[in-house]
């Protein structure tokens, strides 16, 4: 009886370990995000630099909770519940990491973005956006750490929001671009870091996934509802239109 | 905790105890009897198993003391300590960790009523995981090394989400909380977003600077270039080049002096003026200065007056002179070839009169509101334009250091950006106000009223 009371309160606490660890990658992804545009935009090369360095802790981690999690599911064999949080646990890892490789990639287009030309009103633009896309991802990660599937539906539910950031940046880069072409380098970094920001913004959208089927075991599916428009019959049913 | 204390309470129970010494007492009693010449001697241990009983009998006693009496002393002052830190504005946690190694150990064991509501614990806090309220890689490590490390440490801390916030973070190991019965250590947080905001205000302004003067210094260079080269020997290029050259240094000219004025102005701007000015004649002689410029544009400068008496006020002539200027300056810049730019002089007015909306419709914003004085009286100076008018959202930025209206950047229209900025420094300096009415497509008007001075008896 104290055996299994034992194996019992060890499991959850290693289930509960699992999530802290989750947490604290999310956190370290979140401090990368924030860490690659405030680098892009303060021009702080040495802070670029600590990005780089810093992926690699992303990438431990990540194999850390995947190795914890497979043990987990090895021996333990967990059910239901039990079963779609170390499931989950691994889709986070890998999503997280993701995010810190596009971050990354963000702090390594600042390195060379800082050997040109100041373009205030663009880094601007790119800071706004990568606003957005971190408050996204901390709302996420919220919902995560609290256990408020509403919150994880709603950051789902308005990814339109990041697509617009994205278009206005890509029109305002165009029409620079256009007008003066010794800016074309510039530019085409600061276009990747936007689509990289997007990119972020859909991971923290299949992260809100995870975490509603963690939650209720249902996969969110269907249509993303738009800002205005409510789903009509034909949209119900046909995830993929969405891609 | 409380097993121990219940395993004491069976050990010490009084009845058990009264069933040995009761009977070795009496037996003691016998034989001194029995034997009186042993009698001393069990008296003597008679005393002493007395003795033992009552010693033996305090720990007994204590404890219903520690948990009942004495409490009422040290938990009222331990109440009023815990009030007290529940009641800061700095949010506060305690936070307890065991295992190095797992980091899903810590929790929130304690927090003030301001970390609750800046974490958004469940009420109490207590007992809360730390991974689910705080996820800053900095502060998570900073709270390793105080838990573990035994080290104070003082941090920055953004939690980033939409009010943008700034902390302090400050770690410290609660000492006597080592290694037996728990780690714990201390977080205190402080909101630092103002300082930080003001610091980046300075580096924005220095950054603008900066900026402003690069504009016309890279045009001035290159056009010096072009007339080394292959413009040399072309009269009509070099004279079109040299009066844009001399353009653009002027308008270096004119940023370079309205920075100085301004940092004189702030400079200054809490000592009152001393001077007495007519603003009647300042507005005249304003409008004598600025007339013929504006008359090569077909724009007239028309000034009325309101209200009897004398537009005196105390007050800095050549500071109040550059306000009229500048108001003037800008009106006829906005303002449409072959329009009017109505200056009003009102006497006398008072300050929810002087501040308020005078265009009917109009969007209106108080840019700067002097102290309450409800027997003060105002000359109210408004300069009216017959402009593109100003939207209601660009009003609240309009006296911020080089903000001009979007799409008007570039152009003809070339300011500093500075002008309303140093007309709002001087006004309050002045003890003044300042406001500002406009409708989209019809004009826009700026109003600043100064406090009238007081005859000497």
């Amino acid at each position: 009886m104290a055996m299994n009371e034992h194996t019992v309160r060890a499991y959850g606490e290693e289930l509960n370990a699992l999530t802290a660890e989750v947490t604290r990658m999310g956190g370290q992804a979140e401090a990368q995000i924030n860490d690659a545009v405030a680098s892009v935009v303060r021009r702080d090369v040495a802070l670029a630099r600590q990005v780089i360095e810093r992926d690699a802790k992303l990438d431990a981690m990540h194999n850390e909770i995947d190795r914890k999690a497979i043990r987990m599911i090895a021996l333990r064999q967990p059910m239901a519940s039990d079963l779609r949080k170390s499931l989950a646990a691994m889709k986070l890892a890998m999503d997280l990491e993701r995010t810190g490789d596009l971050a990354k990639n963000i702090a390594k287009r600042g390195l060379s973005l800082a050997e040109t030309e100041p373009m205030a009103p663009l880094t601007r633009s790119i800071e706004r956006m990568g606003r957005l896309v971190s408050q996204r991802l901390k709302q996420v990660l919220d919902a995560y750490t609290t256990g408020d599937v509403d919150q994880a539906v709603a950051v789902w539910s308005t990814d339109d929001e990041v697509d617009e950031h994205y278009n206005a940046l890509f029109r305002e880069l165009l029409t620079y671009m256009m007008g003066d072409a010794r800016t074309i380098t510039a530019c085409t970094h600061l276009l990747f870091m936007a689509k990289n920001l997007e990119r972020i913004g859909d991971h923290a959208t299949n992260i809100a996934e995870t975490i509603h089927y963690e939650m209720t075991g249902d996969e969110l599916t269907g249509e993303r509802p738009r800002a205005t428009a409510t789903p009509s019959p034909s949209e119900i049913g046909t995830p993929e239109q969405n891609g | 905790m409380t097993d121990t204390r219940a395993a004491a309470r069976i050990d010490l129970d009084p009845l058990r105890r009264w069933v040995v010494i009761l009977p070795a007492l009496a037996a003691m009693g016998l034989a001194a009897v029995l034997q009186p010449g042993v009698a001393p001697v069990l008296a003597a241990g008679a005393v002493v198993t007395v003795m033992a009983l009552v010693l033996l009998r305090r720990p007994s006693l204590a404890l219903p003391i520690s948990e009942q009496d004495e409490p009422d002393v040290s938990a009222a002052g331990a109440a009023l300590a815990a009030e007290a830190l529940e009641a800061l504005p700095d949010p506060l946690l305690v936070i307890a960790g065991d295992d190095a190694e797992d980091v899903g150990d810590r929790a929130i064991v304690r927090a003030n009523a301001a970390a609750a509501a800046l974490l958004r614990l469940p009420s109490g806090g207590q007992d809360h995981p730390l991974h689910a309220a705080i996820r800053d890689p900095n502060l998570l490590e900073a709270i390793d090394e105080a838990l573990f490390g035994r080290r104070t440490q003082s941090i920055d801390y953004e939690p980033g989400g939409a009010q943008d916030r700034h902390w302090s973070a400050w770690v410290a190991p609660l000492p006597g909380h080592g290694e037996a019965e728990g780690r714990l250590a201390v977080l205190r947080l402080r909101d630092e977003t103002d300082s930080k905001r003001a610091e980046m205000m300075r580096v924005d302004f220095l950054a603008n600077a900066s900026h402003e003067l690069r504009t016309p210094l890279a045009s001035l260079s290159g056009f010096i270039e072009t007339l080394r080269g292959h413009a040399r020997d072309d009269p009509a290029a070099r004279e079109k080049f040299l009066s844009i050259m001399a353009v653009q240094a002027e308008r270096m000219t004119r940023l370079v002096a309205d920075l100085l004025s301004l940092s004189r102005i702030e400079l200054n701007e809490h000592i009152p003026p001393s001077g007495k000015v007519d603003l009647a004649g300042a507005v005249s002689d304003v409008v004598d200065a600025t007339g013929p410029l504006a008359a090569r544009r077909g724009i007239r400068l028309k000034v009325t007056r309101e209200g009897e008496g004398s537009a005196s006020v105390t007050g800095d002539r050549d500071q109040l002179i550059q306000v009229i200027q500048n108001l003037t300056d800008n009106a006829i810049k906005y303002s449409p070839d072959d329009t009017e730019v109505e200056i009003d002089l009102r006497v006398g007015v008072g300050a929810d009169d002087a501040a308020r909306v005078r265009t009917p419709n109009a969007a209106g914003l108080p840019l700067l509101t002097p102290d309450r004085d409800s027997q003060a009286r105002y000359v109210l100076i408004t300069v009216r334009d017959h402009g593109p008018g100003l939207a209601r959202e660009t009003m609240p930025r309009l006296t911020e250091r080089f903000y001009r209206v979007e799409g008007q950047k570039s152009g003809e229209r070339l300011g500093t950006g500075l002008g309303l900025a140093i007309v709002k420094h001087i006004v309050n300096r002045h003890r003044g106000g300042m406001t500002v009415e406009s409708i989209v497509g019809e004009g826009a008007a700026f109003g600043v009223y100064l406090p009238l001075r007081v005859a000497a008896p």
